[in-house]
């Protein structure tokens, strides 16, 4: 390392500047507050500064934020929304103090985030390919920027499939989309949930089970496969696709790590031989399997 | 090497000349065995000794402290003001150790290295002046613990100091080894040297080498096996028997680089975020809100430790190794699983398992797939 040493020629201080301090939020303000499904929320938001909202959208499909609840801390969460749409959001759940604080904030609140962290997924390594999602409860987060970003590069992939399962009909996410992917031609989009009700007429039972209602046909050569969900489906759901002939290599998910720091400091997120928050959240089935820890 | 002389008891003027210009830490000694770094001032300036047992907690909180405050969030009406901690004076460390220097290189490649550089590791880093003895002492610096000589970090550091002190008897040997060192040693306080000190130096680090305990030579070895996967889970199993976690091994490593962030109020009024040393031994490490503990059991926590110090995946990504064989978490574990121990128990467990030709069958099915549990 190129070092001088000595005090007189030590040089500005990489902390004092926003530009070259990575553990520095900036701060955001939220737009407005949207309920998703029960303990999940929606929040639109942008960023003061102009010049931080214009670097930050440069982010990819997959890729992650560090977000600060003044006075609570920080966590991780995913970009659900894709760079080619206008607005940015997080989509999170409840589930601990940071969480619930997020779920506090209105229109008008500050935050913080920095980021975007993470390798996010390669959309261009995915063109000519047939792109097939496949997801539970909010495993529809990581993977909604995707399906939206090939909709709107939809002359670059071959077939578009969503497969979407939830517990109930009130726990399905992202309900407009959905309606509009049902509807729209150049996706097909299947749902299922495990307990119907509410007037539900569509599909019941596991996520897996859509791949061989009647009328589906999923495509297995030159097709590459996303995966999110809770860790028994993805058991499940892996061993379907791969049975159906679908290599491991060609099965994309992303893991959840414990934390802290964002950008393969702090040593919280490192499993085998992999920095989640670095060389992750996207991994193949493959990776995965050799990383060796549960998913 | 340009090396330059003074006599021994003359390091009050090197301590001197550096408090001109830094805030100066050195090791001292307690009341009994125990050794501490503190600062140097006027007052204890004349107690600091070259020759002394390594301290346990070492002079990597000088780069990266135990608790660090990284920035504080106050309130302004409706707006937020988020501000980063003030930048720090510039340090010297006086006395450190081969392997120290080492660690502060490997922590160096950690945080200055890959896409991110930490910029309150680079601030501290940038003014941090080093100044090297070398152990020669058998009876005050080296200890049973020791094994830098198979870690290849010492008795004598080869780079990473600013300038390094090796006592000759009565004599210092001073090299420096940056240019802030360089510029140091035009002091008219030093004398050349001659052939014959350049000598001598040779002499005593001979000596020197050839009085470690021998039994750790087998790093490389534990290096290829725990690559391959090729250590017994039995291995595992029982350093995780053994393993008490009491997180000690981490806090006195001079090279593990773990921590987690914390934000609380402060008297103030304000948020302040702070960082603290953390430890994988420990139970919460990777345990995510709702529970789920991707890695549950003691013994993956132990290994872990070991596979990310050891693997051949993480040497060449930091091209140095996570562990400069300084032997202080040997000398504090309850458990005996310090570094040196348990690479005595990797190989004296695999070499045996991978010689023994009866039932080869069982032995393969014991193995762990590479990378599986790590
Ligand atoms: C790459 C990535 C993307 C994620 N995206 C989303 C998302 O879009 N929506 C969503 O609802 N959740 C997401 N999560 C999970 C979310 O980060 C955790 O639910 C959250 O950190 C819990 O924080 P808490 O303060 O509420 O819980 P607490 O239990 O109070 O946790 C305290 C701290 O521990 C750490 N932590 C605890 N659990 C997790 C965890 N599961 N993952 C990472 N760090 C954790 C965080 O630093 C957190 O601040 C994501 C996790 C990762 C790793
Ligand atoms: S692992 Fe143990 S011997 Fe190696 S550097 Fe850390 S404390 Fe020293
Ligand atoms: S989150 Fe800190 S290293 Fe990955």
């Amino acid at each position: 390392m190129p070092r001088e040493g000595a005090a007189a020629e030590a040089g500005p201080d990489p902390a004092a500047d926003p530009r070259t301090n990575i553990y520095l939020p900036r701060l955001a303000v939220v737009d407005r507050v949207v309920d998703e499904i029960a303990d999940v929320r929606t929040l639109f938001w942008h960023f003061e500064d102009p010049e931080a909202q214009r670097a930050f959208r440069q982010f990819r499909p997959g890729q992650f934020a560090q977000v600060t609840v003044f006075g609570t801390g920080e966590f991780p969460a995913s970009l659900p929304a894709s760079p080619t749409e206008a607005e940015t959001f997080f989509t999170v759940r409840q589930v601990g103090s940071c969480t619930a604080a997020l779920h506090r904030l209105r229109a008008g609140d500050r935050f913080g985030v920095r980021g975007p962290y993470g390798n996010g997924f390669r959309m261009d390594d995915f063109a000519g390919q047939n792109l097939v999602f496949v997801a539970g409860g909010i495993g529809l987060i990581p993977l909604r920027s995707c399906i939206l970003y090939a909709l709107a590069h939809r002359s670059q992939y071959g077939r578009i499939l969503v497969f979407y399962g939830a517990k109930t009909p009130r726990e399905l996410m992202y309900r407009e989309n959905l309606r509009s992917w049902e509807e729209a031609a150049g996706i097909e989009c299947h749902l299922t949930v495990d307990q119907p009700g509410e007037g539900w007429t569509g599909h019941v039972g596991v996520v897996g089970g859509l791949f061989k209602k009647p009328g589906v046909q999923v495509p297995i050569e030159n097709t590459t496969a996303f995966v999110c969900g809770p860790p028994v489906m993805f058991r499940f759901v892996i061993r379907d696709l791969t049975g159906m002939g679908l290599s491991p290599q060609r099965i994309y998910s992303t893991l959840e790590r414990y934390m802290k720091c964002g950008v393969g400091k702090c040593g919280h997120c490192c499993i085998g031989v992999a920095y989640v928050c670095l060389d992750g959240p996207v991994f193949t089935c493959e990776q995965i399997q050799k990383l060796g820890e549960d998913i | 090497m340009r090396a330059r002389i003074l006599a021994s008891h003359q390091i009050g003027r090197i301590l001197e000349r550096l408090r001109r210009d830094y805030e100066v830490f050195a090791p001292f000694q307690g009341r009994g065995r125990d050794t501490f770094f503190d600062r140097v001032t006027a007052e204890n300036q004349d107690q600091v000794q070259l020759h002394l047992p390594n301290p346990y907690y070492p002079p990597k909180r000088y780069v990266l402290p135990h608790l660090e405050r990284l920035m504080t969030m106050r309130r302004e009406g409706a707006e937020w003001r988020i501000e980063p901690a003030p930048d720090v004076q510039p340090r010297a460390i006086f006395g450190i150790r081969s392997c120290d220097v080492a660690g502060i290189r490997h922590l160096d490649r950690f945080y200055l290295g890959r896409q991110f550089l930490d910029p309150y590791y680079a601030r501290r880093r940038r003014g941090l002046f080093l100044v090297n003895v070398v152990c020669t002492d058998l009876e005050r610096d080296i200890n049973e613990e020791c094994f830098c000589v198979c870690a290849d970090t010492g008795p004598a550091a080869a780079e990473g100091f600013d300038l390094q002190l090796m006592d000759l008897g009565g004599e210092l040997l001073v090299a420096a080894g940056s240019a802030a060192g360089e510029a140091f040693l035009a002091d008219p306080m030093f004398q050349r040297g001659t052939p014959e000190h350049l000598e001598r130096r040779r002499e005593i680090l001979e000596r020197t080498r050839r009085s470690f305990r021998a039994t750790t030579g087998w790093f490389s070895a534990t290096v290829r096996y725990i690559t391959r996967g090729d250590v017994l889970d039995a291995t595992w199993t029982e350093v995780g028997h053994r393993c008490l976690e009491c997180g000690g091994c981490t806090y006195v490593c001079p090279a593990c680089t773990c921590f987690t962030v914390s934000d609380r109020p402060t008297a103030s009024g304000e948020i302040e975020r702070v960082r603290l040393w953390d430890a994988c031994a420990l139970n919460g490490f990777t345990r995510m809100a709702g529970g789920f503990n991707p890695r549950r059991a003691v013994h993956d926590r132990r290994n872990r430790r070991f596979f990310r110090k050891l693997a051949h995946y993480f040497i060449q990504r930091e091209l140095s190794m996570a562990c400069v064989g300084c032997g202080r978490c040997d000398a504090v574990c309850h458990g005996e699983v310090g570094m040196p121990s348990v690479i005595e128990m990797i190989r004296r467990a695999t070499s045996k398992a991978i010689s023994a030709p009866a039932a080869p069958a069982a032995a393969a099915a014991a193995q762990p797939e590479p990378g599986r549990k790590t």
